[in-house]
């Protein structure tokens, strides 16, 4: 989302730039020689085409939810795009630490697949939750436990400035040990 | 966490994102607004009126001069506001140099990249990095360091730390003669341990 925000923002900008100079522009022609308006943007025929419409009129409602939809969409990327930097504990006053989500979820990930009976495992993590999704073979309380141990005990080691609630689930599935 | 530290992590979206709800929230008003009245909530009599008002036009005919300055107005002011988010958004971050010595005759700034440059050799040589990036920001009185390390798979974060803290920091704090630096450390954990790539001179 912060991607789209930062192609989306200049763009905005620039429709702002250029609806405000063709107002000044058309307003201006037409006051000081009304001969040459409208200069670049055809209004009179706009007005013309609006001119017999009511506001219940089909046309002018599928124009106002084009454009409610548009303006929800905008404003969702202005609420949405914010940063999900997951803070360390600081170690000295001056110095902030983060990491990412992703990198977050990459290190339990090692950790959780490195123990024998977990077939394969995804993980996903933010500041304030972890979720693994783990498989094996063996009877999945037992790991299942042995795997919130291990992550646990990673979270330990890792200074996070909040601790993540973590939550785990094992699945276990057909196959040969 | 200090201010300025936190403030170092990432270039701020603050303003963007704030011109860009206030954007959304018009366009979804004026068209809920238009809605409202094409449905005959302020009346059915209201919703069977023109769009091109009698009574607005009747009032421009007459405020003929009135309508010219308010038009002239907002134009204006649209196309500034415009014009400033554009290139505020698209303008990169500034990398700052810092100056050391403001004084006539004994001016000394420090360039940005030699600084970066001498801050990542430092601390591509603490055990468990693999690789550094170091920038400054904020601006040339008072800059920031950001520092993003990759870490090798099985690193203690404190031991980096530690390390960080002790030479790198200390060493930059000592070359700028201040006693705090703003520093944020951006750590990517566990990553395949790709060397720093060879720089093009």
């Amino acid at each position: 989302m912060r991607l789209l925000l930062r192609v989306l923002a200049p763009l905005l900008g620039l429709v702002l730039a250029v609806v405000g100079l063709a107002l000044l522009v058309e307003t201006i022609t037409a006051w000081i020689a009304p001969a040459s308006s409208p200069l670049v943007v055809p209004w009179p025929t706009w007005r013309t085409a609006i001119e017999g419409l009511t506001w219940s009129s089909g046309s002018v409602r599928a124009t106002a939810i084009v454009v409610g939809v548009v303006g929800l969409l905008v404003l969702l990327i202005g609420l949405v795009s914010r940063r999900h930097d997951v803070f360390l504990a600081d170690p000295v006053p001056e110095v902030t630490v983060t990491t990412s989500p992703r990198s977050l979820a990459r290190a339990v990930g090692h950790e959780v697949r490195s123990h024998d009976d977990v077939l394969s495992a995804s993980v996903v993590a933010s500041a304030s939750k972890i979720t693994v999704k783990a498989a094996t073979l063996d009877p999945a309380e037992g790991v299942r436990a042995a795997v919130r141990d291990r992550v646990t005990e990673m979270l330990v080691r890792l200074p996070l400035a909040r601790r993540p609630r973590v939550s785990v689930s094992v699945t276990t599935t057909k196959g040969v040990k | 966490m200090s201010r300025r530290s936190r403030a170092a992590v990432a270039r701020s979206a603050g303003g963007d994102r704030t011109l860009t709800t206030i954007v959304g929230l018009v366009l979804v008003a004026a068209s809920v607004l238009a809605l409202l009245v094409g449905y005959g909530v302020f009346g059915s009599f209201r919703a069977q009126r023109p769009v091109v008002d009698p009574i607005a036009v009747g009032w421009v005919t007459t405020h003929a001069d009135a309508t010219r300055w308010i038009a002239i107005g907002a134009g204006v002011l649209l196309f500034l506001v415009g014009l400033w988010w554009t290139l505020r958004s698209l303008r990169p971050e500034p990398r700052p140099d810092v100056s050391l010595s403001e004084l006539p005759g004994e001016r000394l700034t420090v360039e940005h990249s030699a600084i970066c440059d001498a801050v990542r050799h430092d601390a591509e040589g603490i055990d468990g990095v693999s690789r550094a990036r170091v920038r400054l920001v904020g601006d040339p009185m008072k800059p920031a360091l950001r520092i993003a390390l990759t870490l090798v798979e099985g690193t203690d974060v404190r031991d980096v730390w530690a390390d960080l803290d002790g030479r790198v920091l200390a060493r930059a704090r000592e070359a700028f003669a201040v006693s705090a630096l703003p520093t944020a450390v951006r750590l990517e954990l566990d990553a395949s341990s790709a060397p720093t790539p060879a720089r093009v001179e």
